[in-house]
């Protein structure tokens, strides 16, 4: 007995109750309900059967019922352009915005610090703000656009199916900004200044030092900073209630957005949850891509 | 492809600090100059400035007789091999070798010839597919010697390249550095805190303190004249010993603060009553067998390393003797001590120049 609790204390006996621990809690909020909603993708669900677990078997009715759905191929390519645009977005202007608070000026690292705010905000604040921002007929972006010549009438932001879902994008892109730069940031704070001295003298200009040193460096941050920015991105839920709810026309509509809407607008639990398991294949190709590529991480 | 270095007053101040001072220095084509110095003393500077990674404040820089004001690293050709050695983790050894080849335009199958030739010279031939993190610290320095090597650059810069290095390893590299110098007969130069590095390797040493040049010169003027107690106690190892003395009224002998107030003849003739801080080498100290002795020292701790004795004196200030001789001393002993004239050394107490 006294040889159980020793091994409690500092031998593997330890381990196994941190281990577990940990496991326990990623098993009961993470693991069970996701097995739940991949067992209720290939189940029939309706409003009479939702507090069992084992309902009528359904095979792949549920998916091609989906891909069959009339909104699939718009969603799928809203979803697509709402992810590759924000993604890029955040990642140029905070990959620019690290860079230039990376300069030692005064007060670089407060101004940097002050950036965080956006990150800090709830998103459905964020999304009132932009949605003031973006409004067609008393906007500021309307505005500015007009005073510089750049437009002339009103765009409705929200509300035109032409720039609905480029509206959430703007908002997603300022949103997620912060969090970019911030990553981005210490990774470039990570790659010692003599390497960069070493290549300047070597012959390298600023051009050939970002791609031949700070590039490659930096290469586990930047897997890291895309794989956060495609799950954060796919996650993406409180903008569209604030600014478009989808609309017009569902030109708006992401996967995201549209589980949640089949789920609990529609009561269609099934197609729901057959929603959310296909984005949770595209996460987890994409988790797999980075976890192959950061294996063989260098650092000096 | 080696070429002369020129400094002319050169000046750098960051902010209110005034790391060099009116600094003046050539650096003639194909020698292998030292700069030493404690730490902070603007060797470093003073080096990345001719590299071009500090700017100078004042005075011109010429590498091979062009100015470099405004002249970016990149474009002055010169080499740096640093303390840390600098390698790019991500690139193999071979990359590592031709990356300035490479920014060069130099063709893939002429860089790899050349990165194989510079290979086989620093004997890093099965090394080069292998990453910097997967060499020992001995190969990664050679890697950096390499790196600097394969661009015949008109300088060699040193930044301290053996301070990581264990005591035998540094000792070995000192002597392949110098070979390769020589070898090449490249413009070397080579920054240490390290004077006996110094000593060892370079023709021409300058001692700098506090931004200014202290002394500059062959190893051995600097050992045998130096200008200053500065220069003095910092080259030489053990280091110079200093008493406290007063010029006899003989104005030949000096009377040396120490216990018993010994008087050492001079064999010139200096300012009756002058005070004076009187330079002894531990070397120059002579244990006699009897006779006439200059000292009658009590010995406090004896040190034996085999080759060489280190004695302690149990006097104010302490004083080293280095005893080639075996001996059979131990403490509470008392030794009799000969000094040749000719190995006195005479500093002012106020200045610290030497008399």
């Amino acid at each position: 007995m006294s040889r159980f609790f020793n091994s409690m204390r500092d031998g593997v006996g330890f381990d196994l109750i941190l281990v577990g621990a940990a496991m326990l809690f990623l098993l009961a909020l993470a693991g069970l309900p996701l097995v739940y909603n991949v067992l209720m993708s290939f189940q029939q669900v309706d409003m009479f059967t939702l507090g069992s677990l084992i309902r009528p078997f359904a095979g792949f009715t549920n998916y091609v019922a989906v891909v069959a759905q009339p909104e699939f191929w718009l969603v799928t390519k809203n979803t697509l352009i709402f992810v590759f645009a924000s993604m890029a977005g955040q990642f140029v202007i905070g990959f620019a915005l690290a860079i230039f608070f990376a300069q030692n000026f005064p007060g670089a690292s407060t101004i940097r610090g002050l950036f965080l705010v956006s990150w800090v905000m709830p998103g459905l604040v964020v999304g009132a703000l932009w949605s003031s921002i973006l409004a067609g007929d008393f906007g500021v972006l309307n505005f500015l656009l007009r005073s510089v010549g750049l437009i002339e009438g009103t765009i409705f932001w929200k509300s035109d199916p032409n720039f609905a879902l480029w509206a959430v994008v703007i908002a997603n892109i300022w949103l997620g900004l912060a969090f970019n730069m911030l990553l981005l940031s210490v990774g470039l704070a990570a790659i010692p200044r003599d390497l960069y001295e070493a290549a300047e003298l070597d012959g390298a200009n600023a051009f050939q030092r970002f791609w031949t040193i700070t590039l490659p460096m930096m290469r586990s941050t930047i897997g890291a900073v895309m794989s956060l920015g495609l799950i954060g991105t796919l996650q993406q839920f409180d903008l569209f209630p604030a600014l478009t709810e989808g609309g017009p026309a569902n030109t708006s509509t992401v996967a995201g957005y549209w589980a949640w809407q089949m789920s609990f607008q529609l009561y269609d639990f099934a197609k729901g949850a057959t929603i959310s398991v296909m984005m949770f294949v595209l996460v987890l190709f994409a988790s797999v891509v980075y976890v192959r590529s950061t294996r063989h991480e260098v650092r000096g | 492809m080696s070429a002369q270095i020129e400094l002319s007053n050169i000046e750098k101040h960051y902010g209110a600090f005034h790391a060099l001072k009116n600094v003046s220095l050539t650096i003639e084509k194909g020698s292998f100059v030292a700069l030493v110095g404690p730490s902070g003393c603007g060797k470093s500077t003073l080096l990345r400035s001719i590299a071009g990674l500090e700017t100078i404040s004042g005075g011109t820089l010429k590498i091979a007789g062009a100015v470099m004001t405004g002249v970016p690293p990149r474009k002055r050709d010169v080499a740096m091999v640093f303390q840390s050695y600098a390698l790019y983790p991500h690139m193999t050894v071979e990359e590592n070798l031709t990356y300035s080849l490479r920014l060069h335009g130099v063709g893939k199958a002429e860089a790899k010839a050349k990165a194989a030739e510079v290979a086989a010279t620093t004997g890093l031939s099965a090394l080069l597919k292998r990453y910097p993190r997967e060499l020992s610290g001995g190969q990664r320095q050679r890697v950096a010697m390499g790196r600097a090597i394969i661009r015949n650059p008109k300088a060699f810069l040193f930044d301290e390249p053996l301070s990581n290095l264990d005591a035998a390893l540094r000792v070995h590299m000192r002597k392949e550095i110098r070979a390769l110098h020589d070898r090449l007969g490249a413009t070397s130069v080579y920054v240490t805190h390290d004077q006996i590095e110094a000593m060892t390797m370079a023709d021409h040493v300058v001692v700098m303190r506090d931004g200014v040049i202290e002394q500059q010169g062959s190893p051995l003027e600097l050992y045998d004249t130096p200008v200053s107690k500065f220069v003095a106690g910092f080259i030489g190892s053990p280091a110079m010993n200093f008493v406290p003395g007063t010029i006899a009224a003989d104005g030949q002998s000096v009377r040396l603060e120490l216990e018993g107030n010994p008087v050492l003849p001079l064999g010139r003739t200096m300012e009756v009553g002058r005070q004076v801080m009187v330079g002894l080498r531990p070397e120059h100290l002579v244990i006699a067998e009897g006779g006439d002795v200059a000292l009658q020292l009590p010995v406090a701790v004896v040190e034996s390393t085999g080759s060489m004795t280190y004695v302690a004196t149990n006097t104010t200030p302490e004083l080293t003797v280095v005893e080639t001789r075996r001996t059979h001393l131990q403490a509470g002993n008392t030794i009799g001590i000969t000094i040749d004239p000719g190995h006195i050394h005479m500093f002012d107490p106020t200045t610290g120049l030497a008399i």
